[in-house]
């Protein structure tokens, strides 16, 4: 059963002197608990594709339905709202507020929420022992290395149980073995029945996905 | 966690850009406070120097006699005084309502009486005028005599006029209804209708004369910074029934005029403030908007509403502009102290504190906080998701 329906997708970005075709007519369907990754050169389409997907920026044409919901036929506060419920975004560059600590960056998508602060403190404890930062909860963000940084944008977008993790480049700016580390923890969330979409340009990564999509020039080639 | 956390710890952690918004929201409140507050006293200190400075209310016996005609007033004819005010009358004065906005009472017996200088150069007719010689000098801070005021029965002061008209000089004896005086000050030219008049002890021009506890009319000045000087004429006439108590409203209106001259200039400064204050906070915040456009995506990203974003912007200004007012208020507060002396160049004055001020100080800095927010706010609000999320 699919949970994510993409269909004759299109997005165009317009300069002042020209029109980029940034994603071109894209149809796909990704499953339930699936783990695909979105390999592809740079500028072949990939993290527009998952800026969609995240309710982030508007198509040109087409649609995308998410769990039988037209995202793009919502409201501007109801895509808001599709965002906190279904989706968890990981960055290349972690995307942390610098001015609050681990703990606070956590619990960032449960602040909107109706949640107490127990229950909020509840899950972020929970969060961060499955991410091993069960003891750095109190530290600023600077004060991480680089892999622990991910774990923390990994926790805080897995916090509020989202179906779906957008993970753009997560393992970018990590060396090899962190890579490694963080891929395991999406393996991990994605036997813990998360749907995972993750653009890389590693290809060495297939292994740990269900399916590999590549792209070029805004299609489909694979 | 609540919104509002993220905006305390936005303003705790980001040490630098939370100094400037408050140093300059502090400057605006702490000058407005300092400005209204040494306004205030100094226009109190100004009008309580004003206010002994002539009268202001003039209070006559009614009657249809024909009146001359004294320092611009028209009295009656001191030749026919049917309807006299008498001694008593000042103390009834001092029993009305607003009988603190009361500075000086000044009761005068007129007569003109025949004069013969002990000089030979013969009779002439003068405006003899009996007065309280500590009021009158409290009440014209413009008199400069040569010699003394009188102090004693048998002495007078004598005006410049008539020392030219009698050729009279001081120490130099007179002789009124058979009684001998003598000239112990000269005043100095006034320009006005004391320079014709000779000036005794009230007491002694009553026995002189023979009108027993018998005024002619009462000068009074009323301290009116913030008394109506009308309410004070109404109740003055209630305990005088039968007196003219008529306002001088040229000297009122002067006064007014210099008291609120420094309160507007405070004014005007309190809004060029007002103006420049805003502009700080305006930079500030939009900057703080621009740099943040990173931090906005993130947290549309994570499922914020724009009205979520809005919030925290908000409540961050808010803050700050409240713990601005606080502090602002309180600087102000001191500052004044050290100012108004200066000003009103007085040691010893007493400042009144306005303490509504700090109610003000708040009001004032959340306004300049809010609205010179609100539209950096909305253009956070209004940033494109994919602008935002672009920069991540």
């Amino acid at each position: 059963m699919s949970l994510i329906e993409i269909n004759n997708l299109t997005k165009k970005y317009k300069s002042a002197n020209e029109s980029v075709l940034a994603v071109n007519d894209i149809s796909l369907s990704i499953g339930q608990n699936e783990f695909v990754t979105l390999l592809g050169q740079s500028g072949s389409g990939k993290s527009t594709l998952l800026t969609m997907l995240g309710g982030l920026a508007e198509p040109t044409s087409g649609n995308i339905v998410v769990d039988g919901i037209n995202i793009y036929e919502l409201p501007s506060k109801s895509i808001a709202d599709y965002r906190r419920e279904y989706i968890g975004f990981v960055f290349q560059s972690f995307q942390l507020i610098p001015y609050l600590t681990v703990e606070e960056n956590i619990f960032l998508p449960l602040s909107i929420s109706d949640l107490t602060n127990p229950e909020q403190k509840q899950l972020v404890n929970q969060i961060l022992e499955k991410v091993h930062l069960e003891k750095k909860g109190k530290r600023l963000i600077n004060e991480l290395s680089g892999g622990e940084q991910q774990r923390v944008a990994i926790a805080r977008a897995l916090v509020n149980d989202p179906l779906i993790i957008l993970a753009d480049e997560p393992t970018g700016n990590l060396d090899s073995k962190t890579s490694e580390e963080i891929m395991k923890i999406f393996c991990e969330f994605n036997d813990a029945e998360k749907t995972i979409v993750m653009v890389t340009h590693n290809t060495g990564f297939k292994k740990y996905s269900h399916r590999s999509i590549e792209l070029s020039d805004g299609r489909l080639i694979n | 966690m609540k919104l509002y956390n993220i905006s305390l710890q936005s303003l705790r952690r980001r040490k630098a850009k939370t100094f400037f918004l408050i140093i300059g929201l502090i400057l605006s409140v702490a000058s407005v406070v300092t400005l209204l507050t040494v306004s205030k006293n100094v226009n109190q200190s100004i009008a309580a120097n004003l206010d002994e400075f002539g009268a202001n209310i003039i209070i006559t016996p009614k009657t249809d006699d024909i009146s001359i005609n004294y320092a611009g007033m028209s009295i009656n004819n001191v030749s026919y005084n049917n309807n006299e005010l008498h001694t008593n009358d000042v103390e009834k004065i001092r029993t009305i309502k607003n009988k603190d906005n009361i500075s000086i009472v000044a009761p005068k017996l007129l007569s003109v009486e025949i004069i013969n200088p002990a000089n030979g150069t013969g009779d002439k007719n003068v405006l003899i005028t009996g007065v309280r010689f500590n009021d009158e000098i409290r009440l014209k801070k413009w008199w400069n005599v040569t010699g003394k005021i009188p102090s004693k029965g048998n002495e007078v002061l004598i005006g410049s006029e008539v020392k030219k008209k009698l050729g009279l000089k001081l120490n130099e004896w007179l002789k009124i209804r058979d009684n001998d005086f003598i000239v112990s000050g000269i005043l100095d030219a006034t320009g006005s209708q004391e320079d014709v008049m000779i000036f005794m002890d009230l007491n002694e021009s009553q026995k002189l004369l023979d009108k027993k506890d018998k005024v002619s009319l009462i000068e009074v000045a009323a301290l009116c910074y913030d008394c109506p000087i009308e309410e004070i004429v109404q109740q003055t006439s209630s305990v005088l029934p039968g007196a003219n108590v008529t306002p001088i409203k040229q000297t009122i209106e002067s006064k007014m005029t210099a008291m609120h001259r420094f309160e507007h200039f405070s004014f005007g400064i309190s809004a060029v403030i007002l103006i420049i204050s805003m502009l700080i906070v305006f930079t500030n915040v939009n900057a703080s908007v621009t740099e943040r456009t990173k931090e906005i995506g993130i947290f549309l990203a994570v499922g914020f509403r724009k009205s979520h974003v809005m919030q925290i912007i908000l409540f961050e200004v808010i803050t700050a502009s409240l713990l601005a007012a606080l502090i602002g208020y309180v600087i102000g507060f001191l500052a004044s102290r050290f100012i108004i002396p200066v000003l009103t160049m007085d040691e010893s004055t007493r400042i009144v504190y306005d303490y509504s001020l700090m109610i003000f100080s708040v009001g004032f800095s959340l306004a300049v906080g809010f609205i010179a927010s609100i539209y950096p706010a909305v253009k956070a609000t209004r940033l494109d998701p994919t602008t935002a999320f672009r920069s991540l």
